[in-house]
Parts: structure tokens; C-alpha cells; sequence
């Protein structure tokens, strides 16, 4: 009975005490993206509609779904699947106020983004795709290889995941003008011909 | 039956204590690649693929979505330029300069990221709005009592912290030294 209270038999309890507790905390670190039961994506996909561009609520007080969030955005945010085909996000932009685009996998990281400064003509064009759909799309392409590339493939980590849009009121009177500028982004599912 | 219940002792409390300091870790806030200027801290990478397990967790568990590299740099001050916590009982004068910046807003919230109702319904500012001096210089007074100027109400007496958004900025902190005097400075005033 006396084990605990010897020396040695101490020592080695508390060295199994705390390797214990070390595989448990890094255990439990690492899974923490896996098990957040209402992580962002939980809290969009509860709203958005898969492949649309769905304008979220104004950030308000009580009324937040993401912490950590300007009041002075007009958000929006479209969900993916690209088991279904490549999403293609297709933005005008007419008017000089700030809109920047974030493209994310299902746990929210980002792997690309830009602000409307990226624009060519007045266009933004993006295409997500997975690596075989890339593969795909750069076959048909050799076709027209005189054509200059007028869109940003980008391959994404995940088959799910997320767009953000992010427009700027930079005065409170301009909120409705941001929300049109976040919502008019395009996004869509594009079915790929297969044969 | 002596080994079992001691191999029983150590697993429990080896549990235990690994989730105690999980926990300790998520409240704590991120630890590593913390970027300082004067009383403002970001994590430039934060959000990103390359980000590390812990930012992960922290991300996963508030359900935050940090800004991507391009879009802009978030900063958090949970004190004023003297170290002192910023303190609920104060008033805080927020002025000086901002790094180059397409723009920038200032945001008053709670420590977990959420808005602070008040009757003004003033939650921050945006660069564009701001009441400024003739020579371009702004001070943005933070507080319990109304003032003229770029007023930012403290709704009730709770805990707070100020967030600065440079949004298409080209400021980058991965490469740059992070200097406090391009930062704008958070000085305490009148305390209740």
C-alpha cells in the first residue's frame, strides 16, 4: 500500500502522470478542429444555401454569429462541394469601395484570397477546382492555346469548404451599397462535360 | 489489484490534467508567432493553412475566421501603451498613426470577440468617418461619458479590448518589423 510514498515509486507515478496527461493534451489540441461541435462552418452552413452566394446578417450586438467580426462589413459567403464539379465565382466590379474575397477549406483556413484591387477589366474570375478537375479543364484547353488565361484556377486542399466576401461600408449610410456589392458576386456549381 | 488501481490513479489523473491544460491554453489565446506593436498583438498567420495545431484550436473552438493574408491584418490590444490592462472604470484616448493602409476601422468588443451594446449604438470606426483635425490627425475617445468628436461608447462596465483592422494594407509582418510608433498609441485618461 505504501508504493505511492516510496521515492522511487513516486517519481515513476508522476513521470506516468504526466505522460499521460501530455498524449491527452495534444491529443485533444490536434482533434479540437474535428470535434468543435458549432465551428464556423457549422454556424454558415445553418444559413447558406450550397452553391449560392447568401448574405449574412448584420453584425449586431447579441446577434453575431462569428466573434471577432467588423460591424462596418457587409458579409457574404457561398458553401461548396466540389464532388458535384468546380464552383465558379464570377464578381463586377463597378464601384471603387473595398471588397475582398477569401477562399477557405470546411475548417475555415484560408488558401487564397485577394481584394477587389485584383480585378482584371473590371472581372473577377475564379474557379475551384480539385486536382483532376484542373487536369481536366487543362486538356480542353489546348484547343485555343493562343488565348491568354482570363481566370484564376485555384486548386482547393478540400473537396467542401467556403467563400467569404467581405464589402466595406466605409460610412454607415453606405451599409445597403455593401450589402448589394457582397451579395452581387456570383457563385456557382459547374457541371464538367465528362466523356 | 494493487497495480490495477494504481494504473487507474495514474491514467485519471493524467487525463484530468491534460484536459486542465488544454483548457488553460484555449483561454489563454494564441502563443505562438504573436506579432507585437505596442500594445497591439496579431497572429499574421492565423487562419492560414500554415497556421499552427494551437492557433487551429483556438480558430475551431471560437468559431473566429481570420482575415486571409491579402484581405488585411487584425490586431487586438487587450491593454493601453503604458501595459496597463484596459480597464472598464477608464477612459482611453486612441491616437497617432495608422500603418498605410487602403483602410482601417477600430472596433470596441468583449474579450471573446462580441459586441458591446450601448445606447448610441456606436460598436466603431471606420477610417473614412472619422472626425479629423486639420492637419489629419484623429483621437479616438473610448469611455462611459459622451464626447464630442469620435466618441466610441463603453456600453456597460465589463471587460474590453480594442480591434484594429487594416484592410489591403501593405504592411506585412512576415517580413517587417513590427514598430509600436507606426501604431496608433492608447493612452488612459480620467478613471472612475
Amino acid at each position: 500500500m505504501n508504493f505511492f510514498f516510496r521515492p522511487f515509486g513516486l517519481l515513476l507515478s508522476l513521470l506516468g502522470v504526466a505522460f499521460v496527461a501530455a498524449g491527452v493534451h495534444l491529443a485533444s489540441i490536434l482533434a479540437m478542429p474535428e470535434i468543435a461541435p458549432r465551428d464556423a462552418y457549422a454556424r454558415l452552413a445553418a444559413l447558406a444555401k450550397p452553391a449560392q452566394m447568401t448574405l449574412l446578417p448584420a453584425v449586431l450586438p447579441g446577434r453575431e454569429m462569428i466573434p471577432f467580426e467588423d460591424p462596418a462589413l457587409a458579409q457574404a459567403v457561398c458553401l461548396y462541394d466540389l464532388s458535384n464539379g468546380p464552383l465558379h465565382v464570377h464578381a463586377d466590379i463597378e464601384d471603387p469601395g473595398l471588397l475582398t474575397l477569401s477562399f477557405r477549406t470546411r475548417d475555415g483556413r484560408v488558401f487564397y484570397s485577394m481584394t477587389d484591387q485584383a480585378a482584371l477589366h473590371g472581372n473577377i474570375e475564379v474557379r475551384i477546382m480539385t486536382q483532376p478537375q484542373l487536369a481536366a479543364v487543362e486538356e480542353s484547353d489546348e484547343d485555343d492555346e493562343n488565348e491568354p488565361l482570363q481566370e484564376l484556377r485555384l486548386v482547393a486542399p478540400d473537396m467542401k469548404g467556403f467563400v467569404l466576401v467581405n464589402a466595406l461600408a466605409a460610412f454607415p449610410s453606405e451599409r445597403a451599397e455593401a450589402e448589394t456589392r457582397a451579395a452581387s458576386i456570383s457563385c456557382s456549381t459547374e457541371t464538367v462535360a465528362r466523356d | 489489484m494493487l497495480n490495477l488501481f494504481k494504473f487507474l490513479v495514474i491514467v485519471l489523473a493524467g487525463t484530468a490534467l491534460g484536459f486542465a491544460v488544454t483548457y488553460r491554453v484555449l483561454q489563454r489565446g494564441p502563443v505562438f508567432d504573436v506579432v507585437s506593436a505596442g500594445p497591439w498583438k496579431t497572429v499574421p498567420k492565423s487562419g492560414s493553412l500554415d497556421s499552427d495545431p494551437y492557433a487551429r484550436a483556438i480558430e475551431a473552438r471560437s468559431a473566429e475566421l481570420p482575415l486571409g493574408s491579402a484581405e488585411g491584418l487584425t490586431f487586438i490590444a487587450r491593454t493601453d501603451s503604458g501595459g496597463a490592462p484596459l480597464s472598464p472604470r477608464c477612459d482611453y484616448a486612441v491616437s497617432g498613426s495608422v500603418p498605410p493602409t487602403r483602410y482601417w476601422t477600430l472596433t470596441l468588443l468583449s474579450p471573446r470577440g462580441f459586441l458591446i451594446d450601448n445606447p448610441a449604438k456606436r460598436f466603431g470606426f471606420t477610417s473614412a468617418e472619422l472626425v479629423r483635425a486639420a492637419d489629419g490627425t484623429f483621437a479616438i475617445r473610448v469611455g462611459h461619458q459622451a464626447r464630442s468628436g469620435n466618441w466610441l461608447p463603453l456600453g456597460k462596465p465589463q471587460p474590453f479590448l480594442l480591434m484594429l483592422r487594416l484592410y489591403d494594407t501593405l504592411l506585412d509582418f512576415g517580413t517587417a518589423k513590427a514598430d509600436a510608433s507606426a501604431m496608433p498609441k492608447i493612452v488612459k485618461g480620467r478613471c472612475a
